[in-house]
């Protein structure tokens, strides 16, 4: 009885056995049909295919880069020119970027299209900050009015990136601004469109070119002219106030 | 702006700007150029962008300013 199992067992395993070999035998007539069959042909055929489109997109790509680095040169030539405009200015009326006003428009600039790195990821955390830094500002802290934050985003990358989480604050966004020229006109046409937010002051975000490689972010401050006047109203009422204190304290010293 | 009427000059009152001044300006200067140059003055004066205003978080109707006459696209 046992003898009888065990026979059939040992049965099994040879079947078992043989049929393996049948399989790894065809396997490998498999194999040998591979390496010096037709198949090797297609193979090379297809690697040729593949080099010969490899070797198209390198051309595309060149291309392109030729393009846009001519593009750049010129972008960066009038960019260089218009600092002759904007410096003078800047010299001369100053930047006060820790201005309050209860109208608080931000203007983050950005590019419409991608593959430039973190350029525009920077504009829009900047952006964020900056929101946030003018919302838990002086005025804020003292019980004042909050400050009303309003978005006008130039570009569409800013545009995309911000409408997530500040949806609610952007008044307008301008795009497509360097599709055929950035000219002066066209910068007044948008600072015009800009006016008419009614702001008391303005914060321009954007990366300021330093090379290639490197673009700093920065921050400009425009007021309104109600916004300077106040300011200077303030810094004047205070240094009066510094004045008469000496004064009176000068005084109390020599009666006294 | 926000100002009053009576706290600011009356020609901003009458919604004039720097910008427009200026702007206008230069367009006189580039009318009274001679050819070779005028063309090139030309290209300096057009304007191309769109924008829209948004409304409570949702973009409304867009606005395409162009001044490019159709040429938009072929000067780039």
């Amino acid at each position: 009885m046992l003898r009888r199992a065990g026979q059939a067992l040992l049965r099994q395993h040879v079947s078992v056995a043989e049929s393996l070999a049948v399989a790894s035998q065809q396997a490998q007539g498999v194999v040998r049909e591979a390496v010096d069959g037709s198949s090797r042909g297609v193979s090379t055929l297809a690697v040729k295919q593949r080099m010969k489109s490899v070797a198209n997109i390198q051309k595309i790509t060149k291309a392109m880069k030729m393009v846009a680095a001519s593009k750049m040169r010129s972008a960066q030539a009038s960019t260089e020119g218009s600092r002759g405009i904007v410096q003078p200015f800047l010299r001369m009326l100053g930047d006060l970027p820790a201005a309050e006003g209860a109208r608080a428009v931000f203007v983050p600039i950005t590019s419409d299209k991608g593959l430039c790195g973190g350029i525009n990821t920077t504009v829009c955390k900047y952006t964020r900050a900056t929101i946030k830094a003018v919302a838990d500002g002086p005025v804020a802290s003292e019980g004042g009015e909050p400050n009303e934050a309003l978005l006008v985003v130039m570009g569409e990358k800013g545009r995309s990136q911000l409408q997530r989480d500040q949806r609610n604050s952007i008044y307008a966004t301008v795009a497509d601004t360097n599709k055929v020229k950035v000219t002066f006109p066209e910068a007044s046409a948008i600072a015009e469109e800009l006016l008419k937010t009614e702001y008391d002051t303005a914060r321009i975000l954007y990366n300021r070119f330093v090379s290639a490689i490197a673009q700093k972010p920065t921050i400009a401050t425009v007021l309104s002219p109600d916004e300077l006047t106040l300011t200077y109203n303030r810094t004047r009422q205070a240094s009066i106030t510094t004045e008469l204190i000496e004064i009176i304290s000068g005084a109390t010293a020599l009666a006294g | 702006m926000s100002s009053s009427a009576a706290a600011s000059a009356y020609w901003r009152v009458a919604g004039m700007t720097y910008l427009k001044y200026s702007n206008l300006c230069a367009d006189m200067v580039r009318a009274a150029l001679k050819e070779p140059v005028k063309a090139k003055a030309k290209a300096r004066e057009i304007i191309y962008f769109r924008q829209s205003l948004w409304k409570d978080g949702v973009p409304q109707k867009q606005v395409i300013t162009d001044t490019t006459e159709g040429t938009a696209g072929k000067l780039s």
